[in-house]
């Protein structure tokens, strides 16, 4: 199945791009996917630690399974105001 | 007693209109208009600030933002409510975020938009990057709390 990835700060320029669309195993948890996309990008594991996930627009814990179609987020964190 | 909420919840690319949107909140029944006016400083850690750059993951920003004013109708006897978030190239002294809130009385506006600013600086997912004379830097921020438990799978469609 394929979700949508979307990057935001640092990760964006890191990344290059704001999204793209990632193929998953069906059952794939959260953070198969950002191991696969670490597999794609390697500068990205050293920000595993200083994200948080966010699914379909809900911050989500990394256990969280996905769906088909999902929205997920990797998002720095937050310094608006 | 205030009129049905007409909150005002916005991210937007263009100067934020401060005296408009706290016109905007204030109703007959109000005795108070609590504003915050987030601006953007010259300095940031000992060093000389040049400009400033925000971005948001905008669809959930917005979500979150009305997840901020709907705690706030619940939880403070306030009337209405306007959070404005700006995004893009700011300058010196610009607003970067107005927060305007009207009760019948001081405490509540006063409580609800501290409790306004401060969750959304914690929730909202917005990002600034700081530049300076001699580089740039994505401000430290903070991580928002996420759900402990795994909620069971829903469907893609909410």
């Amino acid at each position: 199945m394929t979700v949508k990835v979307l990057y935001f700060g640092r990760l964006k320029e890191l990344s290059g791009t704001s999204e793209e669309i990632v193929e998953v195993q069906d059952g794939a948890l959260i953070e198969d996917l950002f191991a696969r996309c670490s597999t794609m990008r390697p500068e990205l594991n050293k920000f595993r630690a200083s994200l948080v996930a966010a699914r379909n627009r809900e911050f989500a814990p990394w256990s969280t399974p996905l769906s088909a179609g999902d929205e997920v987020g990797f998002l720095p964190p937050v310094s608006g105001g | 007693m205030g009129a049905p909420s007409e909150d005002r919840i916005e991210i937007t690319r263009t100067v934020i209109p401060n005296a408009a949107i706290a016109a905007q909140v204030r109703t007959d029944g109000d005795g108070a208009v609590a504003t915050f006016d987030g601006c953007v400083r010259n300095h940031s850690h000992g060093r000389e600030t040049l400009y400033l750059e925000y971005e948001a993951y905008e669809a959930m920003a917005l979500a979150k933002m009305h997840e901020i004013a709907a705690h706030i109708h619940a939880n403070y006897a306030v009337c209405q409510l306007a959070m404005v978030h700006r995004v893009g190239r700011l300058e010196i002294g610009e607003t970067s975020v107005f927060i305007a809130v009207s009760a019948a009385h001081r405490a509540a506006a006063f409580d609800a938009c501290r409790y306004a600013i401060d969750t959304l600086k914690k929730t909202v997912p917005i990002w600034k990057k700081e530049f300076f004379a001699d580089g740039a830097v994505w401000a430290d921020g903070e991580l928002p709390p996420v759900p402990a438990e795994t909620p069971a799978a829903k469907p893609a469609s909410n």
